[in-house]
């Protein structure tokens, strides 16, 4: 991970307009991502992080959504206003993406080599030969026995991990700067899931691939990721090196987040702890903090007001009027 | 099963306004226009199909031989009736001058009825009657005779689709609940049925059975029922395999609730938005089929009439009396048309992310 | 893919079965017998005839043998038209019905998989409401009121195409176009509801997000990944619909003057004359079986997920 700073979101947000009001899915989401980086961005269902990033790449359905503000700057330029043809040379070839469900994701009415070479043919101008034999390089690199034969097969004929193996390898083939992993793991057994996040793991690790792992398990984020985004709400409440968001939680959201990881080491004769509520329902919020509710460490002007973003030094920062100089 | 649906308040101070499943599903059904104006519609058509007895019609019964082949309009019949005999003579009157002797007797008969028909215009209160669909070749009023049709092909439709969806309902829901060899049986015979060219065998059915003279009313459900019943089996038996290892129904049985209670109080209601959507749009398709069988001669039988058996009357002399093929073909298309997109909104409203869509 | 192709094969031949026998006792269990429509017949001819006809040997023995006969291929004299075999009747008027239902079949499916897909493309504009009018009017109106509307305004007001006949007469292809229009119509709506349905549930799939997501322009997306699996649900109607169109060009013969099997099928019903009816169901079904057997082979080898098991 060096320092150059190749991805800047800022102040993104995403609605979507539904019978009942507008649902904002995300609102105001910040990060920067930088070179090699790994970032995993967590939180429960329904809190923005795969919508944060299909707006990165510009594949909102609309209607019923639309991104209403921010900017997302790739190298410099905003990936929101730049015409449809240029997006297109992002998607698949500097900027890839990785869905949740291999079973679905994968078209299961062509092959393996015909997904797989229509990349390698649209992004790198390779002829279906070469593109071919680079295809069944990445297959068994990501880990495929016996590639040659196995990618002229169909998705059906591959097993779960498989897929999800595959799709690593046909979004890795064009060599992206940026790899976005949408809940990679979730769909998938808990002994399968830690192959494929080594896979992934070691694949971008050579490829000097940065990531965006989005997840809702700790420890898929513990055992990857770089720095830690926490979402809720569609906002960014905490964010930073992870191994220091670990030790030191600062946001109560977080904190309750890691208390409820039951624990091994320790002994355990207490209930299993578990943040009291439930998500909220986001048509409408109202302005304030969307956590207060849950909160042991609420106060009176977390009802009224979001609170504003407080930094700390190793680029941490939190949302939290706990921490910001202008309560009052 | 009453619910009171109260106003209840978030954690954020915001009303929440729970709704239930139907409310939600005529919400849905609200927004979607043509389905609305489809439903109007074909209420509009039952109400006047089930009060055709008492309404201020004429009676399709009643012939009147001067008023024969009338096309439809708002003027009263007897200027109609005269204006036709006018032009009746005048084509005789032409081809009498051009040297066809043999016509001479009839061109006087017409002069003769043309005398009468003036002299009545203002004294027969017949004349004053207006036709707005026209008249047939007996002088029968062609509104009276289709909402009569209608009457007959909408309770052949309705009776019909209510006896294929009970019997489809229950054997399928049996069939699925029960599963093993029972359904293995019933649906290998779908399957064959389905195979067949069963409209065949429903023809040969009606032509075979059907005695002279006798409404074959009877025959006509049965046959058609035959068949109908096999589209909603397979549908409820889905529902009911997809559902019958929920938890739900767990509990229900550790409760000590037999199967047959399970099925009917458990299961089917939950089953019920598939089946309102399918005996919707089971309705249009069995009015075709009967009508169809009217059309080709084994239907419904004189004195009855159904869209069908009109349509077919109506082609025979669609040359001269366009009306008579017409009224009751686009009287019967609205309907249908309104059934289907009735059937159609219902789908979306009840069951949105349905796979059955077509 | 051998085991799937064996399968329908063997469930091909107790349909069939089926099919016959039905028939067979349905018809001879009908009320009244061939020859009770026509004029008095002396006892003794009548007694020749039931001979003739092998109607005096008990049922079983009747079935057997004609089981045996239909499996020579001999669909044995007909019992109307005592001068022709069932066989001669049916060989004359089988290819007119083939051609028709074909062409009909085809247009259908070409116009309504080509409105399907603009449907789904424009779905909720304009153009995709204008199309699914027309195709709920296509479901609703019945075949027997398309055909003589149509031959009221194309044939009689407006005198472009000829009222009734077939292309073997004077009109030539022309006679054709009604009755193929009206015989296609239903097909054509049902077509076309269907491809727009599974071609929007496509355009919602996840692989069509991968496929956009990696780059790929619109027009490659729709055209690799979208028609293939979105059209797929279409070769399995086929099966049905070839059905329908026989059962419509009953209809369609009988309005549209054409000499086709349609049209005898009725007459030969009120008729009661069995041997022709039996041909005719024996016909019909083994062409609707064959063509049902033939769409599942062809949809197993384009579904990948049936031809590579």
């Amino acid at each position: 991970m060096t320092d150059e700073v190749i991805l800047q979101v800022k102040d993104l947000k995403t609605y979507f307009t539904v019978d009942e009001g507008v649902v904002k899915a995300v609102d105001g989401v910040s990060f920067d991502l930088r070179k090699g980086e790994t970032l995993g961005i967590v939180g429960e269902s329904g809190s923005g992080k795969s919508v944060t990033n299909l707006s990165v790449i510009n594949m909102i359905p609309s209607p019923p959504g639309r991104i209403a503000g921010g900017q997302v700057l790739f190298h410099d330029k905003d990936l929101l206003k730049i015409p449809l043809s240029e997006i297109h040379h992002i998607r698949g070839n500097k900027i890839s993406m990785i869905f949740q469900d291999p079973m679905t994701s994968l078209n299961p009415f062509l092959r393996i080599s015909t997904q797989m070479i229509e990349t390698i043919v649209l992004h790198q101008g390779l002829d279906k030969k070469a593109a071919k034999e680079k295809a069944i390089e990445m297959l068994k690199l990501a880990g495929i026995p016996a590639p040659e034969k196995r990618i002229d097969q169909y998705p059906h004929q591959f097993s779960g991990g498989m897929r999800q193996r595959v799709m690593i390898a046909m979004s890795l083939s064009c060599n992206p700067e940026i790899l976005i992993a949408d809940e990679p793991t979730s769909a998938l057994d808990v002994t399968i899931q830690a192959q494929i996040l080594e896979i992934m793991k070691e694949l971008t690790k050579r490829l000097g691939t940065a990531v965006i792992l989005i997840t809702h398990s700790l420890g898929v984020v513990a055992g990857t990721c770089d720095t830690l985004c926490v979402m809720y709400a569609g906002r960014i409440v905490e964010r930073g090196p992870t191994d220091v968001i670990f030790s030191e939680p600062k946001h109560p959201y977080t904190i309750g987040l890691i208390r409820s990881v039951p624990r091994l080491d320790k002994e355990n004769t207490e209930r299993l702890y578990s943040i009291q509520g439930q998500p909220p329902n986001v048509i409408d919020l109202p302005d304030c903090c969307p956590f207060y509710p849950r909160c042991e460490k609420a106060m009176d002007i977390c009802r009224k007001k979001y609170p504003t973003a407080t930094k700390f030094e190793n680029g941490r920062s939190v949302s939290c009027w706990l921490y910001s100089e202008e309560k009052k | 099963m009453s619910r009171k649906i109260s106003k209840t308040v978030n954690e954020f101070n915001q009303q929440l306004k729970p709704i239930s499943l139907w409310a939600d599903a005529w919400k849905r059904l609200r927004r979607n226009r043509m389905a609305l104006i489809s439903l109007w519609i074909v209420v509009f058509y039952a109400i006047i199909a089930l009060a055709a007895p008492i309404l201020p019609f004429f009676d399709y019964r009643i012939q009147n031989l001067d008023h024969t082949n009338l096309p439809p309009s708002f003027r009263p019949a007897g200027q109609l009736a005269i204006e036709k005999l006018k032009s009746q003579i005048t084509i005789l009157k032409e081809r009498v001058d051009s040297g066809m002797d043999t016509l001479k007797p009839d061109l006087e008969r017409a002069e003769q009825e043309l005398t009468v028909a003036k002299d009545e215009l203002i004294s027969n209160p017949e004349n004053k009657k207006v036709y707005i669909f026209g008249t047939d070749n007996l002088g029968r009023d062609m509104l009276a005779k289709t909402i009569y049709g209608a009457r007959i092909s909408m309770l052949v439709g309705f009776i019909g689709t209510l006896t294929a969806v009970l019997v489809g309902v229950i054997l399928g829901a049996i069939s699925g609940y029960v599963g093993g060899w029972l359904d293995n049986l019933l649906m290998r015979f779908v399957d064959i049925m389905y195979g067949l060219p069963y409209m065949l065998i429903v023809i040969i059915l009606m032509a075979m059975f059907r005695k002279e003279g006798q409404s074959s009313i009877v025959i006509l459900f049965v046959g058609i029922a035959l068949v109908s019943w096999l589209t909603i089996a397979r549908v409820v038996r889905g529902q009911i395999i997809s559902l019958k290892n929920s938890e739900f129904v767990e509990a229900a049985r550790s409760m000590g609730a037999g199967p047959g209670r399970i099925i009917f109080r458990h299961l089917l209601p939950n089953a019920l938005g598939v089946i309102i959507v399918f005996t919707s749009l089971s309705l249009p398709s069995f009015i075709m089929n009967e009508s169809f069988l009217s059309f080709l001669g084994m239907g419904v039988s004189a004195p009855l009439s159904s869209w069908g058996s009109l349509v077919s009357e109506g082609a025979n002399t669609m040359e001269l009396y366009p009306w008579q093929l017409l009224a009751p073909a686009i009287e019967m298309t609205i309907f249908l048309f309104c059934m289907n997109f009735l059937g159609d909104g219902l789908r979306d409203a009840l069951d949105p992310q349905s796979k059955n869509r077509t | 893919m051998s085991k799937y192709i064996i399968r329908r094969l063997l469930s091909l031949i107790p349909t069939m079965f089926i099919i016959v026998t039905l028939s067979f006792f349905l018809i001879r269990f009908a009320p009244g017998g061939p020859f009770s429509s026509e004029k008095k017949v002396p006892e003794q001819v009548l007694q020749n005839l039931m001979r003739k006809y092998h109607m005096d040997e008990p049922m079983g023995k009747q079935y057997l043998r004609y089981l045996g006969d239909v499996l020579r291929g001999d669909f044995g004299p007909s019992f109307r038209y005592r001068d022709s075999t069932v066989n001669e009747l049916i060989a004359d008027s089988l290819p007119n019905s083939i051609v028709l239902g074909t062409f009909a079949l085809f247009c259908a499916t070409l116009a309504g998989i080509g409105v399907g897909i603009i449907s789904s493309l424009k779905q909720n504009r304009w153009q995709d409401y204008t199309a699914m009018s027309i195709a709920v009017v296509g479901i609703s109106v019945p075949l027997f009121v398309i055909g003589p509307v149509l031959q009221l305004v194309f044939a009689m007001k407006l005198h472009w195409l000829p009222l009734s006949g077939w292309i073997t007469g004077r009109d030539g292809l022309k006679a054709m176009v009604l009755p193929a229009l009206t015989l296609s119509f239903p097909y054509f709506a049902y077509i076309a509801r269907l491809s727009r349905a599974s071609l929007l549930e496509v355009l919602r799939s996840d692989y069509v997000r991968t496929a956009r997501a990696k780059g790929l322009p619109e027009r490659v997306v729709i055209v690799k990944h979208v028609l293939k699996g979105g059209l797929l649900p279409i070769v399995s109607y086929l099966g049905p619909a070839f059905s329908g169109i026989i059962t419509g060009s009953i209809v369609v013969e009988s309005v549209f003057a054409i000499p086709g099997v349609g049209r005898i099928f009725v007459q030969s019903a009120l008729n009661r004359d069995y041997t022709l009816i039996m041909g005719e169901v024996i016909v019909y079904s083994l062409i609707l079986v064959a063509m049902n057997f033939i769409v599942d082979i062809v949809y197993g080898f384009l579904d990948p997920r049936i031809a590579y098991k």
